[in-house]
């Protein structure tokens, strides 16, 4: 039967060839669009280096200090005894409200004492991942930033070294004036990545010796993103000394699985509750805000009522709603243009009723027939996108991070097409399958 | 076989109701071949399509092969048209991005017939037409003679036990209108097949078993 299908689906595509250009190019550029946006996606959340383990993390990024008050409110009330006057005085507490508020990063200082062992976790690092110095090299000057991290790192963010090695943990301890370079730092700084292991390179004043080369993360993820990477002890001491609780480090946790990362959370919100504030007359009240991958990517983006959780929902709502606004306008489209397109084919879909076809394989061949026009559509929109992908990394519009097209790209692909194909064919099929035979017949006959 | 009692058939609009059948009581019995005639637009073709189940009556009953159609739902009427019944159309209705042999395999689509079969059944029905070297063709390439053949082919490759032609040979030349008229008299008496057709055609009428006409929707005889 489905054989059949295919032919007569080709076939009729084949007799209406100027409908079947405007179809596919609406179904083609359609499909390129979301294949595109399906490869940002992919690049921008998958589990790609250094965050193949994204689904087990838990970043704690945010130490927020408020001062909460309460209003109070007397009442007084005098009244008159023997001459005298009498006063009676009452007073209410008024809903509590913040006052001051102050967020940021914590001191490294701060998550030595507090969020270490949090239980339920494999792995952890603390680090800081908002510094940047000038170099200069061959008379060029450059801008690298630095991530300034403890051994673990290495252990939580699995980066591909191309050459070399990370820092180990008696590297940090010994203060060791080691760093290491992505590809791309090493090309600017020494003109090649090749051989640049054991070579010396002058930032923030100090003569730091490449021990490893790795390939260079995706930008938009600031916090593992930088030029270099080195021992949190080379960090500007003043910083490591700072014992206050708001400084440039954040900290990293890694769970078993992806379930542990709640009770990580849970841990780290009541590990909250009970650290004495240093000044509780300027702030009384301590939260940490902890956020998944998804929820971190999200509160860059939509960096609502320090609640990542929130963001994602929002960014959910609002990116669902601007996918779903996207792919509607081309469904209704192509709704559209099948019912002109099915409503010729009346008196065939009468005749094949009248030698006992039932409503539903009728929906299923138009719908069939449908999923093969979009699937031709969805080849083309895939070549388009690929050339467009190719297209955008090689002009570096979005910077260093290069939009991949690999195989869960392309299963998602295959499954817009075919949702794309079951929508906008389906309620032409529908309609078409209620067809009153005798009515069907009378139409067109071929 | 068929059994029609009380059919009546009104078309209703906002504004005019128009009483296409009236209280039609009709018997055919198995191997008769029965043709109904009547000026055009007295219900000859809308009481072929009740017979189909290709349309509603507003009143009264259908009976086939003793069964009461009103007991059934639209999929098992569908199987039943499907096994049971085979439609001659007077535009043919073949399906034009369709070879020959494609559209006449097309009732047995509906079954659980295997590919070989179904190819072997559509040729056997192509040959009883004479059309078994134009297979291969497109309705486009044959003349209204070769695509009603066709569409004779179509109606009895599935074996149905009633064969239903609304005025088959209303679109050819006497000729081909004769040589259409000689292939469903040859099913009817070599295969006794049921037949019931529609036709303006007083020489074919007459050829038939029986002939019932119509005038306004009522039988007159």
């Amino acid at each position: 039967m489905f054989k059949n299908y295919i032919k007569l689906a080709f076939k009729v595509l084949a007799q209406r060839p100027f409908f079947t250009f405007i179809s596919l190019f609406g179904i083609s550029f359609t499909l390129m669009i979301l294949i595109v946006l399906t490869a940002f996606l992919e690049t921008e959340l998958g589990a790609h280096q250094p965050l193949t383990q994204k689904d087990r993390l838990v970043f704690m990024n945010r130490v927020i200090m408020k001062q909460m008050t309460r209003d109070t409110i007397w009442q007084v009330d005098t009244t008159l005894e023997a001459g005298a006057p009498k006063y009676d005085s009452t007073f209410t507490l008024g809903e509590e409200r913040q006052s001051w508020y102050s967020a940021s990063t914590a001191t490294y200082s701060f998550l030595d004492r507090y969020m270490r062992d949090i239980p339920g976790v494999e792995a952890y690092s603390f680090y800081s991942p908002d510094f940047s110095y000038d170099l200069f090299a061959n008379g060029n000057k450059l801008s690298f930033k630095a991530i300034y991290a403890d051994a673990s790192f290495w252990a939580v963010y699995d980066f591909q070294f191309l050459a070399g090695r990370p820092f180990r943990a008696d590297d940090v301890t010994a203060q060791a004036q080691v760093v290491v370079l992505t590809r791309k730092a090493a090309r600017d700084y020494f003109g090649t990545d090749q051989g640049v292991i054991g070579k010396h390179l002058e930032m923030d004043g100090r003569q730091l010796e490449v021990i490893g080369l790795i390939g260079q993360p995706a930008n938009s993820k600031y916090f593992v993103s930088a030029e270099a990477y080195l021992p949190l002890t080379l960090c500007p001491p003043a910083v490591l000394a700072d014992t206050g609780f708001q400084g440039p480090f954040e900290a990293v946790f890694m769970g078993a699985s992806p379930i542990a990362r709640e009770s990580i959370q849970q841990a780290i919100a009541s590990r909250a509750a009970n650290i004495p504030l240093p000044n509780p007359e300027e702030y009384n009240y301590l939260e940490l805000m902890t956020a998944t991958f998804a929820g971190r990517y999200a509160y860059g983006i939509f960096p609502v009522k320090d609640s990542p959780s929130d963001a994602l929902r929002t960014f959910l709502l609002i990116g669902g709603g601007l996918l779903l606004l996207f792919i509607l306008l081309p469904t209704l489209n192509l709704i559209n243009l099948n019912v002109s397109r099915i409503m010729e084919r009346s008196a065939e879909i009468g005749v094949r009723k009248a030698f006992g076809a039932h409503s539903g394989s009728i929906l299923a061949q138009l719908v069939f027939e449908n999923i093969v026009l979009t699937f031709i559509g969805g080849l083309i929109g895939l070549l388009l996108a690929l050339g467009l992908l190719y297209l955008v990394n090689d002009a570096q519009v979005m910077g260093d991070t290069q939009l991949q097209f690999n195989a869960r790209v392309f299963a998602w692909s295959v499954l817009i097409c075919l949702l794309f194909g079951i929508i906008s064919g389906l309620l032409p099929a529908w309609r078409m399958s209620q067809l009153h035979i005798a009515n069907a017949i009378k139409q067109n006959p071929s | 076989m068929i059994h029609l009692q009380d059919i009546t058939k009104v078309y209703q609009t906002k504004s005019i109701e128009t009483t296409a059948l009236n209280r039609i009581n009709l018997q055919v019995e198995a191997g008769e071949f029965l043709s109904i005639m009547g000026p055009s637009g007295c219900g000859k073709s809308t009481l072929l399509n009740i017979m189909g189940l290709i349309d509603e009556p507003t009143a009264g009953h259908i009976a086939l092969n003793g069964q009461q159609i009103t007991a059934y739902n639209s999929r098992s009427m569908a199987r039943f048209r499907n096994e049971q019944l085979g439609f001659i159309f007077q535009s043919f209705h073949l399906i034009g991005e369709l070879s020959v042999l494609d559209n006449v395999e097309l009732p047995l689509i509906y079954r659980k017939v295997s590919s070989k079969d179904r190819r072997k059944m559509a040729e056997a029905a192509l040959e009883q037409v004479g059309l078994k070297n134009r297979m291969r063709h497109f309705p486009g390439q044959l003349s209204g003679g070769q695509k009603q053949r066709v569409a004779i082919a179509r109606a009895i490759v599935g074996q149905p036990k009633v064969i239903l032609a609304d005025e088959p040979t209303g679109n050819l030349d006497s000729v081909m209108g004769n040589e259409i008229m000689n292939i469903l008299l040859h099913l009817n008496q070599e295969q006794k097949a049921t037949i019931v057709m529609v036709t303006h055609d007083e020489t074919m009428a007459r050829k038939t078993h029986r002939l019932v006409r119509l005038f306004d929707g009522s039988q007159v005889l």
